[in-house]
C-alpha cells in the first residue's frame, strides 16, 4: 500500500490495516531481532578486541607511573597530583585483596564442584552431634558474590589505567588535573546522572542482579529436596526434563499442560478485560450520563482494596456453601444449588478464575480508558459535527479507532502481566483442582504459580523452578521484542499521517 | 424525527444506567458483605448460611485490637504499626529511587543511558519469585532476616526498575524549560529540584501512592523473611495466617474485621489520590 | 566511575558482614561435643535425666516451637523443667508459637533460625529427613523412650534402626462426631444408620471426600492398605488384597453417596463446627484438632465415636482411617545438643503428656499416661484410641498418594457416577493405585 492510499483510509480502516500488518510483520520482526542479536554479538567481540588493543597500546605509551598502575591501582593518579582519586583506587585494590584472601577465595575454590564434604554425625557418649559438611547453596551464593565483585574490580582496574593515561596526556599538554571541589561541582551538573543513579543502581545490583545470576546458575544444578545441602552441576538436565515429551516425562507433561493453559489464560484474561473494560468506560463517559465520577469510584474500589483481602474473600464466597451459592439459592426457592465453583471440575474452575479476573481487572481498564477518552482532541468532534456526522458515525469513525490505536501497546504489557499474574491464581484457586498428572501443580496453576510451588511451596525442586523462570523470561522477552519492533514501525507511520 | 431521536436517547441512557447499576452492584457487593459480616454478632467464628447478619456488634473489632478471644500471638495493633513504619520508610526510599532513575533516563544524556534502560527492561521480565531465595540468604548473611529493615530493603530495592511510567511523564515536559534555566545559570541539580519536580505533582503522588501501598499487600516475601517472629509480622501475613486451618475456627470474624481495617484506609487514600493516579497513568502510559 | 567505587565499597562492607557469619557457623556444633562423657547409668527407667547429662553446656539458650493453642502450657512446662535442674545454667528458653502444619517447611527453609526443639506431625518426617534436619534421639535416652511409648508411635519414627524423634501424641486422626439429638449412639455404629438418621431429620453429613487425607478411608476399608515403600525407596507399596472384595466395598460406598445425595456432603471439615453451630448438621468426620470446637458447639449433645462400619454384601466392615502421631524433634543444627535432647525428652515425658491431655485434649503416646484417669474419662480420647486400632500409620507416604486418593473420592461422588458399574469401579481403583505408585 502506498502512502497516498494509506492516507485515504478512514482511521478505523487504518487500524485494521495496522492490525493486520502487526501479525504479518511478526516473521520479519523475528528475523530483524535475530540479526540484531548477531550484530550485537559481533560488536561485543570487536569491543573486546579493541579493549585488548587499547590495553596494550596504553602500556607501551605510558610513563613509569602509568605502567605501575597496571599492577598497583592509583599510582598514575597519585603521581599526577590527583591525590584523592589515586587513594580511592589504591584502597579498592587493598580491600579487594583482603576480601579475596579472607573470604572470597574460600568459597570460589569450591565453585567447580559445589562442595564435596558430606554432613556427618559424631557421638559424644550421650547423643549424636551433627558435624556440618559443605553447603553447596552457600558456596554458589558467595561465589556469585565474589564473581560480581571481581567484575566490578575489573572495571575499576580498567578505569584506573585509562585515568592514569588521561592524566599523563593532560600533563604533557600542560593541563592541571581538576580539584576535588571542581569534581564535586561537576557531580551536580554534567555528571548529575551519577549522583542520582548510584544509589538505585547499587540497590538493584545487590538485591536484584546478584540474586538473579545466582538463580540462573541454580537452573543448571540439581538443587532439590533430595539434594538439599550438597548438590551438583547437571548441565541442561532440568531443561531436558521439561521438554522430554518423547518419554512423556511427568515434568514435561506438566510443563506442556501448564504452558498451554498459561497462554489460554493470558489471551482470555487480556482481551476480556480490555473489551469489557472499554465498553464500561464508554458507557460511563457517554454524553448525558450523570454521576460519572461516582460510577468510576465504585468500580475503582476493587483496585484500592488489597488483593489478598478481595481475592481471599472471593475464594470463601465461591465455596459450596459460600455467599454466591446462597445468593443463587434465593432464586431457587431458598435451596442452595451447591455449585462447586473451585471444585474438581477443571473447566468450571478455570472459567471461574477467568470471570473473577474480570472483576479484578476491568476497573484498571476503565481507569486508563477514561483518561484517554477525556484526552481525545475536541476539534475532531467539532469538525465531525460540522460535516453533519451522526453520533453513531462519530463514535465509529473517531472515538473507537482513536482508543484502539492509543491502547494497543498497553495490551501487550497487560498480556505479559497476565502471564505473570500470580495473585489471582494463588489466592483464588490455589492452583486446584489437584491432579496426579502433574508434578507439583494443579489444573489452574500457571507457570509462575508452579514456579512458586517448586521453590517455596510443597515440592522443593529449585533447579527446575529456576529453569521454568528462565523459560518464562524467554517467552516474555520474545513477545516484548516483537511488539517493540512492530510498534516502532507503527509509530513511524503515525508520524507522517 | 427529533422527538424520536430524543426518545431513543432517553431509552439508551436508561438502559446504560440500569447496566451500570447492576454492574456496580456486582462489583461492590463482596465488599458490602465483608463490611456487614465484620460486624456480625451471632453465629460464632464461622461462615453462616445466610447473606445479611442478624445482629451487629463491635466486639469483633475490640477482640481484634485487644488480642482477646485467643492467645497473645495474634497482635494486630502491632502488625498495623509494623506495616505503617515499613510502608513509610520504603515509600521514601522507593520514591527517591524511582524519581532519580526516571529523571536521569528521561532528561539527562549520558553514554550508558540506552544500555541501562535495556538492562532495566530485561530485569523486569524475570519472574520476581525466582530471586526470593537468594535474596533471603543475602539478607541472612547481613543479619537482617526477621527484622523490619529487611522488609524495607525488599520493598524498595527494586523500585528503580519501575521507572517506565514516570519516565514517560518526564518525557512530556518540554526541553525548552531546561535550556532556558541553563542559560539563566542553573545547574542540573537546581533544574531538577526547582523546576521539574514542582511541575510533576501527579507523578510524584502516583509514585508515593504505589510505593506506600506495596507493603500492605505483600504476604509471600514478608512471610519468608519473618518466619516465626510474629511480633514483626505485617498485616498481610497476619491476616493470611488467620485464614489457615489452624486459626480460621477461632479468628474468622476477627479476620473479616482486620480485612476491613486494612482495606478502608487504603481505599480512602486511593480514592483521594485517584485524580493523580489517572493523570500519571495516562500521561506516562500513552507516551511511554 | 565514582559509582563503581561506591558499589565496590558497599560490596566490601557486605562481604565483611558475610565473613563474620560464615566463619562462626562452621564451628558451632563441634565446640560443645567434647564435654565430660556421661555414663548411661543416670537415666532412670521412667526417662528422668540426671543433671550431669548436660555435660559442659552452660548459658543454655534454646527455642521451643509449640502450636498456638499449646504455647501457654509449654511455657509452664519449660519453667518446671528449669526448676528441676537448679545447678544447670539456663540463659533463656523461649517458647514461640509456630503452626505444626508448617513446622517442617519452616525448619527446612532456614534451620539456623528455627527452633531447637519443636513439635510436628508424623507426615512431615520424610521432608525433615530429606533435609537432614532432625537429630536422632540421644543414644542414652533411646531405650527408655522406646519402652515407655506406644510401639506404633516408636516404629513410625524409626528409620534404619535409629529413633528420630520423641513421640508426643497418639491422636492425630479423625473419627465420627455427631449431634446426639439427631444420631443416637446406636445409629452411630453403622454408616447406614448415621446417614439414615441425618436424612430423616433433614440434616447433613459431612466428610471431605475430595481430600485424600479423608478419602483414603475408602481404599483402606476396601483393603488397599499402604505398607511403606518398595525396595527403590520411592514407590508406594500396598498390602495384598482381594480385588473383587475391594470393588464391592467401593460400590457400597458409592451406593450410599448416591442414595443419600443432598445429605452426604463433601465439604471442608472446617464447615463441621459451623454446621453444628447453625444446626444444619447431623454428623461428620472430623479430626482431633477440632474436638474442642465441636464440643463447644454441641455442648451436652456432643456425641463421638470411632468411625462406623459399612455393610458390604451383608457383612459389616469397619472403616479404616489414616492415623498420624505427633512428635517432638530436635533440630540437627542446635547449638546445645545435649540440653535440647534433655528438654525434648522432658516435654515428651509422661507428666507433660498428661498435662496436655487434661488441658488441650491431646491423646498421649506414653503408655502410662494412656492409663491416666484424665485420658480414660474423655469420650473424645477414647474414640480416638478406639479408631487408632483400625488405622493406618501416616508415615512413609509418597506425595502422589494424596491427590490420587482425593480423585478416588471425588470421582465416586460425581453426579454421573454409577455405583452399580463394576467395571468402572474396578478401573477407578486400579487407576488410583497406579497413580499412587506413579507408574
Amino acid at each position: 500500500m502506498t502512502y497516498v492510499e494509506y492516507k485515504q483510509l478512514n482511521p478505523f480502516q487504518r487500524f485494521v490495516h495496522n492490525f493486520k500488518k502487526f501479525f504479518t510483520n511478526i516473521p520479519s520482526a523475528l528475523g530483524r531481532f535475530i540479526s540484531a542479536c548477531g550484530r550485537g554479538i559481533v560488536k561485543f567481540f570487536t569491543g573486546i578486541g579493541k579493549g585488548f588493543k587499547n590495553y596494550g597500546v596504553t602500556f607501551v605509551k605510558g610513563d613509569w607511573a602509568t605502567k605501575l598502575s597496571y599492577l598497583i591501582f592509583g599510582i598514575g593518579d597519585l603521581h599526577k597530583g590527583k591525590t584523592y582519586k589515586g587513594i580511592l583506587f589504591f584502597l579498592s585494590e587493598v580491600l579487594y585483596a583482603l576480601y579475596m584472601i579472607f573470604f572470597g577465595w574460600g568459597w570460589v575454590k569450591d565453585f567447580p564442584t559445589l562442595g564435596t564434604v558430606p554432613t556427618r554425625w559424631e557421638s559424644d557418649g550421650f547423643t549424636e552431634i551433627q558435624i556440618p559438611g559443605d553447603n553447596s547453596m552457600l558456596i554458589l551464593l558467595y561465589s556469585t558474590l565474589t564473581l560480581v565483585i571481581t567484575a566490578i574490580i575489573f572495571v575499576i582496574y580498567i578505569q584506573n589505567i585509562k585515568d592514569a593515561y588521561r592524566h599523563q596526556v593532560m600533563r604533557a599538554n600542560g593541563e592541571k588535573p581538576t580539584t576535588l571541589k571542581q569534581d564535586a561541582q561537576e557531580f551536580l551538573d554534567g555528571k548529575y546522572h551519577i549522583t542520582l543513579m548510584s544509589f538505585p543502581v547499587l540497590m538493584i545490583s545487590i538485591f536484584n542482579i546478584l540474586p538473579l545470576i545466582f538463580m540462573i546458575l541454580i537452573a543448571f544444578t540439581n538443587y532439590s529436596k533430595q539434594h538439599y545441602t550438597l548438590f551438583d552441576w547437571v548441565g541442561l538436565q532440568n531443561f531436558g526434563q521439561l521438554f522430554d515429551v518423547i518419554n512423556s516425562n511427568k515434568k514435561a507433561v506438566t510443563f506442556i499442560g501448564i504452558a498451554e493453559w498459561t497462554l489460554i489464560w493470558a489471551v482470555v484474561a487480556t482481551f476480556s478485560n480490555y473489551i469489557l473494560g472499554m465498553v464500561v468506560a464508554l458507557m460511563i463517559n457517554k454524553k448525558g450520563i450523570k454521576l460519572k465520577s461516582l460510577w468510576r469510584t465504585l468500580f475503582v474500589i476493587t483496585i484500592a482494596v488489597p488483593q489478598f483481602v478481595s481475592l481471599l474473600l472471593m475464594n470463601q464466597m465461591l465455596q459450596e456453601n459460600g455467599a454466591v451459592n446462597i445468593f443463587l439459592g434465593l432464586f431457587n426457592g431458598g435451596h442452595n444449588p451447591g455449585i462447586r465453583f473451585l471444585g474438581d471440575d477443571v473447566w468450571v474452575a478455570r472459567i471461574t478464575v477467568m470471570v473473577v479476573n474480570c472483576w479484578v481487572g476491568i476497573p484498571y481498564t476503565i481507569l486508563s480508558m477514561s483518561g484517554i477518552l477525556m484526552n481525545i482532541p475536541e476539534d475532531l468532534y467539532e469538525s465531525a459535527r460540522i460535516d453533519g456526522a451522526s453520533p453513531v458515525k462519530t463514535f465509529t469513525a473517531i472515538t473507537l479507532p482513536y482508543m484502539i490505536f492509543v491502547t494497543t501497546p498497553q495490551l501487550i504489557t497487560q498480556f505479559v502481566g497476565n502471564i505473570n499474574n500470580f495473585n489471582v491464581i494463588f489466592l483464588l484457586s490455589g492452583g486446584g483442582p489437584t491432579t496426579t498428572e502433574y508434578f507439583g501443580a494443579g489444573k489452574t496453576d500457571i507457570l509462575v504459580t508452579w514456579l512458586y510451588n517448586l521453590s517455596m511451596g510443597n515440592e522443593q525442586d529449585y533447579g527446575l523452578a529456576s529453569a521454568i523462570g528462565i523459560l518464562v523470561f524467554i517467552i516474555c522477552a520474545t513477545l516484548s521484542l516483537i511488539v517493540y519492533n512492530n510498534s516502532k514501525s507503527m509509530k513511524d507511520e503515525e508520524a507522517f499521517s | 424525527m427529533i422527538k424520536s431521536y430524543k426518545a431513543r436517547r432517553i431509552i439508551a441512557n436508561t438502559l446504560i444506567y440500569i447496566i451500570l447499576a447492576v454492574m456496580c452492584l456486582i462489583w461492590i457487593s463482596p465488599f458490602v458483605y465483608l463490611l456487614l459480616h465484620s460486624f456480625r454478632g451471632e453465629g460464632g467464628n464461622v461462615t453462616v448460611n445466610y447473606l445479611i447478619p442478624k445482629t451487629y456488634t463491635l466486639q469483633n473489632y475490640i477482640n481484634l485490637f485487644s488480642g482477646a478471644g485467643g492467645d497473645a500471638s495474634i497482635n494486630f495493633p502491632r502488625w498495623f504499626l509494623n506495616t505503617f513504619v515499613v510502608a513509610c520508610f520504603s515509600c521514601v526510599i522507593s520514591t527517591i529511587s524511582v524519581l532519580a532513575v526516571s529523571y536521569s533516563l528521561s532528561r539527562l544524556r549520558f553514554g550508558a543511558r540506552k544500555k541501562l534502560m535495556n538492562v532495566g527492561m530485561i530485569l523486569g521480565m524475570f519472574p520476581g519469585f525466582m530471586t526470593m531465595i537468594a535474596m533471603y540468604y543475602l539478607l541472612d548473611a547481613m543479619g537482617l532476616t526477621r527484622t523490619l529493615v529487611a522488609l524495607v530493603i525488599c520493598y524498595s530495592c527494586g523500585a528503580g526498575l519501575g521507572f517506565q511510567i514516570s519516565k514517560g511523564f518526564f518525557d512530556t515536559i518540554p526541553r525548552a524549560l531546561d535550556e532556558a534555566a541553563t542559560i539563566d545559570g542553573a545547574n542540573k541539580n537546581q533544574i531538577f529540584w526547582k523546576i521539574i519536580l514542582p511541575m510533576s505533582k501527579p507523578i510524584v503522588v502516583y509514585t508515593v501512592l504505589t510505593a506506600f501501598i506495596g507493603p500492605w499487600t505483600d504476604f509471600i516475601l514478608a512471610k519468608i523473611i519473618m518466619g516465626d517472629v510474629r511480633e514483626n509480622y505485617t498485616v498481610a501475613i497476619g491476616l493470611q495466617a488467620m485464614t489457615t486451618p489452624e486459626f480460621i475456627q477461632g479468628y474468622y470474624k476477627q479476620y473479616l474485621a482486620g480485612s476491613v481495617c486494612v482495606a478502608v484506609p487504603i481505599t480512602i487514600l486511593f480514592l483521594r489520590m485517584q485524580k493523580y493516579y489517572v493523570e500519571g497513568v495516562t500521561a506516562g502510559g500513552v507516551k511511554g | 566511575m565514582k559509582k563503581v567505587l561506591a558499589i565496590l565499597l558497599a560490596g566490601m562492607m557486605t562481604a565483611t558482614a558475610l565473613a563474620g557469619c560464615g566463619g562462626s557457623s562452621e564451628s558451632t556444633a563441634s565446640s560443645q561435643g567434647s564435654g565430660s562423657a556421661a555414663s548411661g547409668g543416670s537415666v532412670a527407667a521412667d526417662g528422668k535425666v540426671d543433671a550431669s547429662m548436660f555435660g559442659s553446656e552452660t548459658d543454655i539458650t534454646l527455642k521451643v516451637w509449640a502450636p498456638d493453642k499449646g504455647v501457654k502450657l509449654a511455657k509452664e512446662q519449660v519453667e518446671k523443667f528449669k526448676k528441676m535442674y537448679p545447678d544447670v545454667k539456663f540463659k533463656k528458653i523461649d517458647v514461640v508459637a509456630q503452626g505444626e502444619n508448617d513446622a517442617a517447611t519452616q525448619i527446612v527453609n532456614d534451620p539456623n533460625k528455627a527452633a531447637d526443639v519443636f513439635s510436628f506431625p508424623s507426615d512431615q518426617f520424610n521432608k525433615l529427613d530429606d533435609a537432614e534436619a532432625l537429630a536422632p534421639v540421644a543414644t542414652a535416652l533411646k531405650d527408655s523412650v522406646s519402652k515407655n511409648n506406644d510401639p506404633k508411635t516408636v516404629d513410625a519414627a524409626t528409620m534404619d534402626g535409629k529413633l528420630f524423634a520423641y513421640p508426643e501424641t497418639n491422636d492425630n486422626g479423625y473419627y465420627l462426631v455427631y449431634d446426639k439429638r439427631v444420631v443416637t449412639d446406636e445409629n452411630a455404629k453403622t454408616l447406614e444408620g448415621v446417614l439414615k438418621a441425618c436424612k430423616d431429620n433433614k440434616k447433613e453429613f459431612i466428610m471431605d471426600c475430595g481430600n485424600g487425607y479423608y478419602s483414603c478411608t475408602f481404599a483402606f476399608t476396601a483393603g488397599a492398605i499402604i505398607d511403606g515403600f518398595e525396595e527403590d525407596g520411592e514407590t508406594q507399596k500396598f498390602k495384598e488384597y482381594d480385588e473383587d472384595e475391594a470393588v464391592e466395598t467401593l460400590m457400597a460406598f458409592a451406593r450410599l453417596m448416591k442414595e443419600y445425595k443432598g445429605t452426604f456432603k463433601s465439604l471442608d471439615p472446617a464447615q463441621i463446627t459451623s454446621g453444628f453451630q447453625n444446626g444444619t448438621l447431623g454428623a461428620g468426620v472430623d479430626g482431633s484438632w477440632n474436638s474442642k470446637a465441636d464440643e463447644d458447639a454441641l455442648g451436652e449433645n456432643y456425641g463421638v465415636s470411632a468411625l462406623p462400619t459399612i455393610n458390604v454384601n451383608g457383612k459389616d466392615k469397619q472403616l479404616i482411617s489414616m492415623f498420624g502421631y505427633k512428635y517432638i524433634g530436635v533440630n540437627a543444627k542446635t547449638k546445645f545438643p545435649r540440653s535440647a535432647q534433655i528438654l525434648a525428652n522432658y516435654l515428651a515425658g509422661e507428666e507433660c503428656q498428661i498435662e496436655r491431655a487434661k488441658q488441650l485434649g491431646w491423646g498421649p503416646s506414653n503408655l502410662k499416661a494412656q492409663e491416666d484417669e484424665a485420658v480414660k474419662g474423655s469420650a473424645t480420647l477414647q474414640a480416638i484410641a478406639a479408631q487408632s486400632k483400625n488405622a493406618v500409620a501416616q508415615v512413609n507416604i509418597q506425595g502422589t498418594f494424596w491427590q490420587a486418593m482425593g480423585t478416588l473420592g471425588s470421582e465416586m461422588l460425581k453426579d454421573g457416577w454409577d455405583p452399580e458399574n463394576k467395571d468402572a469401579t474396578k478401573k477407578l481403583l486400579q487407576g488410583t493405585i497406579k497413580d499412587v505408585r506413579d507408574e
